[in-house]
């Protein structure tokens, strides 16, 4: 056991905890907490692996703005907060379809690379200049097409929500 | 830090596709600087003119083969005709779309943001619609044909997103019937978040599996490792998910009925036809450069994926009461023929690729004339309204007619030419069982289209029948073609068989 398989398996350990706790307890905004938690600590995982652009691009958007956003959703909608009850829905489909993705998935990856080992001295990190050297290389194209897709959303974002400009003064 | 080089770029391979997102984005700027009583015009021409130059140049091109910028797209001959079948379908179904002389300034909304139903939304019924529709019908087009020649997984699956994406909100445009319009865009793209999700996840296992995403990479690490199969299995189930659930394959496929009806006629057609097209060319692609040699593997799935949608569409067609529903199951079932010739590989691409022309264009003419059926509330969709429409139109029951007859398979149309090919294609590839199942569920798909030409004859019109619009030029040719191609394609395939054979395959090295 190197320090890495330990801080690896710790980290771990409270993501898989934390996550626990965000469906299971009855308070909203703990629960958005909670997963602040596993998220931090699945950031702190991909950090232990190298992956640093990885880690600091999780902790940016999941934990700060994904989060904040649905707290924001909740505090905006569920005015007041506080212990609620009506949280729960039926468990059992839940824990069925949940529970058999993850150890489905937990086995497949389990059987495919089994005790295989990759010391981190033969990996490049995955800083920020490895990764652009591979967007602006291999992938520019994707890359490219990629901020079509974004034109498209913002032209198709405003087309089904913005009112015409005049209109609304003739409305109101 | 001068090390970053861009691999070699083959921009005459690219030209159809740059022209087409090119104009695209210029429409945009249209857009914001065309004053409004120019827009529809200046949009619709610098549409047709994109479409039409990307066909030209697919054209130019059609003896290239070649990988371009690092892998990220191979164009072959096979790719080139599915680039140009899309691009065909575009034009035609740019008629519909730009057509404005059926209803007061065309079948999109003019203002999408009002609530459905609100007095807003009554004081813009008559109001010219939105023009935004032309440069998101052509960035739709240009990802269908990005993700035809995608040599590898990542850029297939951004080209899907980027044909997705406009297509969930041109959905909710429609301008009548508000409520069932945006009920469809939601749905739509909840569900196909969902698939796009499921395929993004098959492509990381098979990253895992092959260490690469090119499918020749992927191809040649299927030859030559000895990993466990487990995680290539997985990845496949799950980026096949993705890819039928576009395809709209049985048990994939419950958005489309409540899609095709809720979205506005014209981009029904365009779904129909053009993402028909699209959707099958990126599966034959995977399954015939990438998995063709662990066919053992996917090849039961697929063949039960397949007569599942045949049977399932077909049935389902029988009990449908408004034909934009029928017309929808009808394409799940036309999904399962397409579906024979994945399952068939290499020697039957060429058929598949006649059959995605001929049902594309009957298809686009069928929906041509839907919006034609009219009351005071719009398109009149119930099949109980259609009954006695010969007696008042019989050039345009004539014209259904012929039309429902090609689906039915019946010869001398395309629908018996293309399912011909396809279905010897399939059994010369010793796909029997399929081939049985197919001819059987299309027996039972006959039914509904049978029905629907005695309704249009033989039954007496009701009190309330509702009236054929005489149609526009644009219209009028949309129909035109699409009745003359069904015909053509059925009177003298060889043409178009000997241009699909000609165009040779997918590029697999």
């Amino acid at each position: 056991m190197t320090v890495t398989d330990v801080l690896v398996c710790a980290l771990g350990a409270v993501s898989l905890g934390a996550a626990i706790r965000v469906v299971t307890t009855n308070q909203i905004v703990r629960a958005g907490l909670w997963l602040v938690v596993a998220l931090g600590a699945l950031a702190g995982v991909y950090l232990v692996l190298t992956a640093e652009l990885l880690a600091w691009v999780q902790v940016l958007i999941y934990v700060g703005a994904v989060v904040v956003l649905m707290l924001f959703a909740v505090m905006l909608t569920r005015a007041p907060i506080g212990r609620s009850d009506d949280l729960d829905r039926p468990r059992l489909p839940a824990i069925l379809v949940g529970g058999g993705a993850g150890l489905g998935l937990a086995a497949v990856l389990a059987d495919a690379y089994r005790w295989s080992y990759i010391g981190l001295s033969g990996v490049e990190p995955g800083n920020a200049e490895a990764l652009g050297r591979e967007v602006f290389t291999g992938w520019a194209l994707p890359f490219e097409v990629l901020s079509v897709l974004l034109l498209a959303a913002l032209v198709g974002a405003i087309a089904i929500s913005r009112p015409e400009v005049g209109e609304r003064r003739e409305e109101s | 830090m001068n090390d970053i080089q861009l691999p070699p770029i083959d921009y005459a391979a690219l030209l159809p596709m740059l022209i087409v997102f090119g104009l695209a984005c210029v429409g945009i700027l249209a857009e914001a600087f065309v004053p409004r009583k120019h827009r529809f015009a200046v949009q619709a021409t610098l549409t047709l003119a994109a479409l039409i130059a990307g066909l030209v140049t697919v054209i130019i091109n059609r003896d290239l083969e070649v990988t371009t910028i690092g892998g990220a797209v191979t164009i072959d001959g096979a790719g080139l005709f599915l680039q140009g079948i899309i691009l065909v379908l575009g034009i035609v179904a740019f008629g519909l779309i730009a057509e404005r002389r059926l209803e007061r300034g065309g079948a999109f909304v003019a203002n999408a943001a009002h609530a459905a139903d609100s007095d807003g939304d009554k004081k813009q019924l008559n109001e010219a619609g939105a023009t935004e529709i032309f440069p998101l019908t052509l960035f739709a087009i240009a990802g269908m044909m990005l993700f035809c020649v995608s040599g590898d997984l990542l850029t297939m699956f951004v080209a899907l997103e980027v044909f997705s994406l406009p297509l969930y909100l041109m959905c909710g445009l429609a301008r009548r019937r508000r409520l069932l319009s945006q009920e469809s865009a939601l749905k739509y793209f909840l569900l196909g978040a969902f698939a796009s999700a499921f395929f993004l996840y098959g492509v990381a296992l098979i990253y895992g599996y092959a260490g690469s995403v090119q499918l020749v990479a992927i191809k040649q690490s299927v030859l030559d490792s000895d990993k466990s199969g487990v995680l290539l299995a997985a990845g496949l189930a799950l980026l096949a998910i993705g890819l039928l659930f576009k395809a709209a394959a049985v048990p994939f496929h419950v958005w489309t009925p409540d899609v095709y009806q809720g979205a506005p006629t014209p981009i029904t057609a365009l779904m129909a036809a053009c993402v028909k097209a699209a959707a099958f060319g990126g599966l034959l692609r995977v399954f015939n450069v990438a998995f063709e040699t662990t066919s053992w593997d996917w090849r039961p799935v697929i063949t039960a994926v397949a007569m599942a949608t045949m049977i399932v569409g077909s049935i389902l067609a029988v009990t449908q009461t408004d034909i934009k529903r029928l017309l929808a199951y009808s394409s799940i079932a036309n999904a399962g023929y397409l579906l024979v010739g994945v399952v068939s590989l290499g020697g039957a691409v060429g058929s598949s690729m006649f059959y995605l022309v001929a049902y594309g264009f009957s298809v686009l003419a069928a929906f041509g004339m839907v919006t034609l059926v009219r009351d005071a509330d719009g398109e009149a969709t119930h099949l109980s309204r259609w009954a006695g429409l010969g007696k008042g139109s019989p050039l345009f029951s004539a014209m259904f007619t012929i039309i429902m007859l090609g689906f039915a398979g019946i010869p001398l149309t395309s629908g018996f030419s293309s399912k011909f090919a396809l279905f010897s294609s399939a059994w010369d590839a010793n796909q029997s069982a399929l081939v049985i199942v197919g001819v059987l569920s299309s027996v039972v798909l006959a039914f509904p289209y049978l029905k629907v030409v005695v309704l249009l004859w033989l039954n007496p019109p009701g009190d309330e029948t509702p009236t054929v619009s005489v149609p526009g030029y644009l219209t009028r040719a949309v129909v035109g073609v699409g009745v003359l191609a069904t015909i053509v394609l059925g009177v003298a395939p060889s043409w178009l068989l000997d241009m699909v054979n000609s165009a040779g395959t997918f590029l697999a090295k």
